[in-house]
């Protein structure tokens, strides 16, 4: 390196020779030079590399667009709901079957395009590297629904959706049959499988297995000619006919009027064994199923509340076409919202109408509109997390799984009466004044998460409030105005949870029979007695009084309601072990 | 000997500074202990009576969490007046609403990313849930007065807690006057206690609570 000890140069006080002018003159050009390069480079890579950004976000915005037809052997299929395997955004073909789809994707990724639509199989096709369409082709499902068709057990469909089927077992659907509490209701048995312990269907109806199984055994009522007694579905070797199993819901193609139904709607179902292949027919909700080991063909009924209406709704048409005074207990609109037209039938279960009485009520734009059973009822537990991506696991996972969002997974626990769901189903608050020797109590009850009335479903169910006021020295107060609970919520201690004649209120569906008996089973009885249960999103205010002794006192008042699944009385009589739910509780 | 008293009078303007602040007001320190519930955390400890005061919430930030099905912080007070931001850091969509007297208010189902938020202009318990996840419920306290605090994993609580306040973005909060005040406690699985304490001209005051399981009491009667 001989830059600075260039000879003939002068020597510096480090000892170094200086460079010659020439060479000086030389090396500012060198460096000059070099200099500029560096520049140019700089400028250069800056340039691209914005160019090549812009490029890139250009194609994250737009990315690749995919585009075909959905075909048939029929021609074009108009309506198809085309989208990337697992993705959110999907769009409809036209009339030509024509599709375009936007997707983020860079175009060299070959994607898997799904398409489906009601009443066909959902296909697939795999975009090509060049710029051909992407045509998939489609199937139509024929209408073959085969009888005698013996439903698949939940065990096989466990193989694959191991999270979802233990979920599905641990519900109530999965044990409709086999409830012991169904059972004893039916056959006039306690829980000690003492036999004559009324309410009995069999014991009112001895020659009649009645319709029970509908609801409790619908793969066994939908299984040819078997028996719909209850017991005989039990003792049967098909262990998938207890509940309602998973082929028997992903059978059903439609749902339909029906009044030779319990429920006035009746199922229609699509059955068919493969004809080649292990591939089984299932409907659901998902148009991206394109998967060997089943034949998927989406359907929009999975997404919609009329699918539970199915079994959540009862209606009992009385005999002789006997009628009651249905405005009594109901207002013309919620009679109408029942979907009844006259005085002959009596509402025995309404949670499908409740709710859609509610939903038609709403406008447009409030934000409860659209609110579906699937959307509480099939939602993500805690218990659950961390979210999943998939509904199928192990194995099954890396050979045929889907990733998708876990907004779009609906685990299916069915949570209803269930302590997690009733906790925030209602919300009270408390108000309280006093004058001169009196206090009043004003109390608020919303039903701020149930869709439906709460409570619903059965009508052996109640909510009760239970309201005390003390004085400042913890002295119960007496009341002189305001309800009291009936005989019904228990007659005895209240810490054995009887709270009969305490202050309160008791919000339920009774029904009663001719004789003036009430809490009659849904059988026995000819009209509905009371009918208070809340609203969604309603409110009942109730105002209590009590009496001070010294009108300077600072009394307290402490609300509670509670949640009983059995009333008390057919409880005693079942010799049923049923627990009290606290929903919520306050202090004023 | 210059430089010594150069000092000296730099502790002598640095005191005079601070003396102010400790002349007007006075704190209430104290510990919660509590039987039935595993720690004596996030326990409200509150005075229902308060000098007015001028308070500037108009940059406050108090943030009311969701993610993984839970509303983040359970309890949330904040003064009167002030805004709470609703963001959904979780993987589902969430509908926040509340049908409390204090307030209610529904904001609609949205998605992972999105923020709303919402003004609370009433005090008064709000009550929070989500309409499609039950196990969602939270609680915003929406207080009359800066003058609360939330127990530390020990128990222990200091109010005013300014720190926190400003740090929430809530200016204009001072130490407690000299005074009678009431003290009470809030938790949503405890039973509320109430006591008198009284605030000395100068010093802080401790007060103690035992609390044990039971209904909480309306805020403000």
């Amino acid at each position: 390196m001989d830059y600075c000890g260039i000879e003939g140069s002068n020597v510096s006080a480090m000892g170094l020779r200086k460079p010659s002018k020439d060479k000086r003159m030389y090396r500012k050009k060198t460096i000059l030079l070099l200099s500029l390069s560096i520049l140019a480079i700089f400028f250069s890579l800056f340039y691209f590399e914005k160019r090549i950004l812009a490029q890139t976000s250009q194609r994250k915005i737009l990315g690749a667009v995919i585009q075909g037809r959905v075909l048939s052997p029929y021609g074009p299929v108009e309506n198809a709901r085309v989208r990337v395997v697992g993705e959110e955004k999907y769009t409809l073909t036209d009339r030509q079957g024509r599709y375009v789809l936007q997707t983020q994707h860079p175009p060299v990724l070959k994607l898997r395009v799904t398409a489906g639509k009601e009443g066909w199989f959902n296909n697939a096709q795999i975009t090509s590297n060049s710029s051909q369409d992407t045509d998939i082709f489609m199937y139509p499902i024929y209408l073959n629904d085969q009888p005698d068709y013996s439903f698949i057990s939940p065990v096989t469909c466990a193989g694959c959706h191991i999270k979802l089927s233990r979920y599905w077992d641990q519900s109530k659907m999965a044990h409709t049959t086999s409830n012991p509490k169904v059972l004893d209701m039916y056959n006039g048995t306690d829980a000690l499988r003492r036999e004559g312990v009324g309410p009995g269907y069999r014991l009112d109806n001895p020659n009649s297995n009645g319709n029970c199984a509908e609801c409790h055994a619908p793969s066994a009522v939908a299984s040819g000619r078997w028996s719909q007694d209850l017991n005989a579905v039990l003792q049967s070797s098909r262990a998938e006919w207890d509940g309602i199993s998973c082929d028997f819901c992903h059978k059903i193609r439609k749902v339909t009027q029906n009044k030779d139904k319990p429920s006035g709607v009746s199922a229609v179902l699509e059955r068919q064994s493969s004809s080649s292949g292990p591939s089984i027919l299932v409907f659901g909700p998902y148009d991206d199923v394109v998967v060997s080991p089943m034949a998927a063909s989406y359907n929009q009924v999975y997404e919609q509340g009329q699918y539970c209406s199915v079994c959540h709704s009862h209606f009992k048409k009385l005999d002789g076409g006997k009628t009651w005074s249905y405005n009594k207990v109901y207002s013309t609109s919620e009679w109408k919202g029942f979907g009844l037209e006259n005085n002959t039938v009596v509402p025995v279960q309404t949670t499908y109408q409740e709710w859609k009485m509610w939903q038609d009520q709403l406008s447009f734009d409030d934000p409860n509109k659209g609110k579906k059973c699937q959307d509480c009822h099939m939602s993500w537990r805690k218990e659950m997390l961390p979210y999943d991506n998939y509904v199928v696991d192990k194995g099954a996972r890396h050979m045929w799984g889907t990733h998708r969002s876990p907004k779009n997974i609906h685990p299916h626990h069915f949570d209803g009466g269930t302590q997690t769901q009733l906790k925030t189903a209602l919300a009270m608050e408390l108000e309280g004044e006093t004058s001169g020797n009196r206090l009043t109590v004003n109390v608020y009850i919303t039903n701020t998460n149930g869709g439906h009335w709460v409570p619903t479903g059965e009508t052996m169910r109640s909510v009760m409030l239970l309201l005390q006021a003390r004085d400042a020295s913890g002295k119960p107060l007496k009341m002189i105005k305001g309800s009291r609970l009936p005989e019904w919520t228990g007659v005895g201690k209240a810490g054995a949870g009887n709270y009969a004649g305490l202050p309160g209120a008791v919000f339920a569906r009774v029904l009663g029979d001719d004789q003036g008996n009430l809490h009659v089973p849904f059988w026995r009885a000819t009209h509905i007695a009371v009918d208070n249960r809340i609203r969604p999103k309603g409110t009942v205010t109730l105002q209590f009084q009590f009496a001070l002794e010294n009108p300077e006192d600072e009394p307290s008042a402490e609300a509670k309601i509670i949640y009983r699944p059995v009333i008390r009385p057919l409880a005693e009589q079942k010799r049923w072990l049923v627990e009290d739910i606290l929903i919520t509780s306050s202090v004023w | 000997m210059k430089r010594q008293l150069y000092f000296v009078y730099i502790i002598i303007f640095i005191l005079l500074f601070c003396l102010p602040y400790q002349g007007l007001a006075e704190k209430i320190t104290g510990t919660v202990t509590v039987k039935g519930l595993r720690s004596p955390a996030n326990i409200l400890v509150y005075l229902t009576n308060t000098p007015s005061i001028s308070l500037d919430v108009t940059r406050a930030n108090f943030v009311m969490d969701q993610k993984n099905l839970t509303f983040l912080p359970h309890i949330l007070p904040i003064p009167v007046g002030a805004t709470v931001q609703f963001p959904n850091n979780d993987k589902v969509d969430h509908n926040v609403f509340s049908m409390s007297r204090t307030k209610k208010f529904n904001l609609g189902s949205y998605k992972p990313g999105e923020i709303k938020t919402i003004l609370f202009d009433k005090p008064g318990i709000v009550e929070l849930r989500c309409d499609v996840h039950a196990e969602m419920s939270a609680y915003i306290l929406v207080m009359k007065n800066p003058y609360w605090a939330i127990t530390d994993a020990h128990g222990k609580f200091e109010i005013p807690d300014i720190a926190y306040l400003k740090e929430q973005g809530v200016s204009g909060v001072e130490n407690l006057p000299a005074g009678e005040y009431f003290i009470k406690t809030w938790h949503e699985k405890l039973k509320t206690q109430k006591s008198s304490v009284v605030v000395p001209n100068n010093g802080d005051v401790s007060v103690e609570f035992d609390l044990t399981r039971g209904t909480p009491s309306v805020l403000y009667k």
